[in-house]
């Protein structure tokens, strides 16, 4: 089977880089900081395969480069170096995404990703309705009726679990729950092919949590989406993930399927992980 | 001195002439980069280029935008019309044209048909205008997504990418909240299926004149340093949706107190002595010829 998304060597160094960082970045063990220069690796050489229906696991301490992995892949921030596929079955010649132009690479984020937040308000136009923060998604997608629009944000709305009544309220009237859900309802609009999800649930309280991941492991169930989960929570990764990438210091230490990852931790930083869960 | 005392010492063969300022006032330099950043503008439809705002004798913001423009493609054997919200007589429109025709000598009209260069602002002419016409408008705020974003920088990447989705949810909002969309004027459009583009401030009435016009558009922005344009036979089209469709006004049932007319755009004036309201067509020309036939 093809992967759907590829990423190979996905590099971010936030400086300039230097003699003793630069090819390959600084070595995992000295930390993430160059000693001479000060350039920080946010992310050093990542390559990971997301295959259709997947849903691949990114766990590690906080600062290991996560989030940065998950915004890279979502062009958020620009690369130093990598590549990044998307065979998403198009007929579009394979393309290296990092070098296409920013037009293209905002085609492929409107049309094939989906991206939600730890923190709502990077993912929410707080001020404007939940159904018009869901439209935004279909407008930039060519959608140019409004009752369709709405009848697709209402059933995302739906879906989610947030009442239809409140769709033209703003999300800055919700609870942190109810705006992680819009979040969801709007990422999920587009009919992603891949959704990244960084850190959802951090923040959340327990039964909130639950519920939140009740809902991403039905919706990916019933639609079968490619998944990126980010955590820090052993517990999420474990309930949600096929296979998991361990991250520390911007880099991947481990790789596998999850439970073997989690039983039979191989690399020092991993074993620590793990043993440290309460 | 008075203006006029100033203009007559300065009359040779009875044209007016200003000897001590180069030919439609700026120096050749100046105008010949306002026809070049014309000439791209006509090239990329609905792209805002930006160029060098001279100073003039008056204020930025008072239609120099439309005055550099309309000084840099001026020729002697022009004819000048500038109108200000359809008013041949109104101050702005009046001090316009003595002052191009000081500094040019070209013949001065109110009316369209002879005109073959119209200074405008805020209305299009209602006569139908053809290729041999040029109409320049003045601009205050080029910028369509302005609106929607605060910082230049973001709406030209937003204009680069063609990332229009945000203009167009402020749109479904004010369907949300109004069930209808509620710009009354600069209608934003799209100009030959790319850029959105601000049509300046003229009401939704004259949106369609835009579309596939016969005519060169011309739009100039002295404060906000850019030109744009809407060349012949270019599609224009409104921001709508399939089911909230763009319309212009509606004065059914009302006719032009003076001429009659009920297939223009009218002004609401308010009697000061009876109270009554009473309508009244923009396009002073076009009321004056109707009346005079």
């Amino acid at each position: 089977m093809k992967p759907l998304l590829e990423v190979r060597g996905l590099t971010k160094l936030f400086g300039e880089g230097c003699d003793h960082c630069l090819p390959g970045g600084v070595a995992a063990d000295e930390g993430n900081r160059c000693s001479r220069c000060g350039t920080v690796v946010g992310c050093g050489g990542v390559s990971l395969e997301v295959y259709p229906g997947e849903v691949l696991g990114v766990v590690g301490e906080s600062g290991s480069g996560k989030s940065t992995l998950v915004r890279l892949i979502h062009f958020e921030y620009d690369a130093t170096a990598g590549e990044v596929y998307l065979n998403n079955g198009q007929d579009a010649p394979r393309q290296n995404l990092l070098e296409a132009s920013s037009f293209r690479r905002r085609q492929v984020r409107s049309r094939a990703m989906g991206i939600v937040y730890q923190n709502p308000t990077l993912g929410l136009r707080m001020q404007v309705s939940s159904g018009g923060n869901i439209a935004e998604k279909l407008l930039a997608a060519g959608w140019r009726n409004v009752s369709e629009i709405r009848r697709r944000a209402a059933d995302l709305l739906r879906r989610t679990e947030i009442p239809v009544e409140r769709m033209d309220e703003p999300p800055v009237n919700f609870s942190g729950g109810m705006q992680q859900r819009v979040q969801i309802a709007k990422a999920l609009s587009n009919n992603p092919q891949v959704l990244l999800l960084d850190e959802v649930t951090t923040g959340l309280d327990l039964s909130v949590q639950a519920r939140v991941l009740d809902l991403i492991r039905s919706l990916q169930r019933e639609l079968g989406i490619a998944m990126i989960v980010v955590s820090h929570d052993l517990g999420v990764i474990r309930l949600l993930c096929q296979r998991t990438l361990v991250m520390r210091h911007g880099r991947v230490v481990e790789s596998g399927l999850t439970d073997q990852v989690f039983e039979d931790p191989q690399h020092g930083y991993t074993q620590l992980l793990v043993s440290s869960q309460l | 001195m008075t203006l006029s005392e100033w203009i007559n010492r300065n009359k040779r063969d009875g044209r007016a002439k200003r000897l001590d300022y180069n030919y439609a006032f700026l120096d050749e330099v100046s105008k010949r980069e306002i026809r070049r950043k014309i000439l791209k503008a006509v090239a990329i439809p609905g792209y805002q280029v930006p160029f060098g705002s001279r100073e003039l004798p008056v204020a930025r913001g008072w239609g120099t935008g439309g005055i550099q423009i309309t000084l840099s493609i001026v020729l002697p054997e022009d004819i000048l019309k500038v109108i200000d919200q359809g008013c041949d007589g109104s101050v702005n429109a009046v001090n316009i044209k003595r002052f191009v025709n000081v500094v040019t000598g070209v013949r001065i009209t109110t009316d369209t048909r002879e005109a073959t260069l119209i200074q405008t602002r805020h209305r299009i002419p209602e006569e139908p205008m053809t290729e041999r016409q040029i109409l320049v408008l003045q601009v205050p705020y080029p910028e369509a997504l302005r609106e929607v974003e605060p910082s230049e920088a973001v709406t030209r990447r937003m204009h680069a990418e063609a990332d229009y989705s945000r203009m167009w949810l402020f749109l479904y909002e004010d369907i949300v909240k109004f069930d209808e969309i509620t710009i009354g004027y600069r209608y934003p459009v799209t100009v030959n299926g790319r850029y959105i583009m601000d049509p300046s401030p003229i009401p939704r009435w004259d949106i369609p004149k835009l579309h596939m016009a016969d005519t060169l558009y011309l739009f100039g922005a002295g404060r906000e340093k850019r030109i744009y344009a809407v060349p012949p036979y270019t599609p224009v089209v409104p921001l709508e949706f399939e089911d909230y469709r763009f319309r212009v006004e509606d004065f059914k049932g009302r006719a032009c107190e003076r001429c009659g007319a009920t297939d223009t755009y009218l002004d609401e004036i308010i009697d000061d002595v009876s109270g009554r309201r009473l309508w009244f067509c923009s396009d002073t020309g076009y009321c004056d010829k109707r009346c005079s036939r």
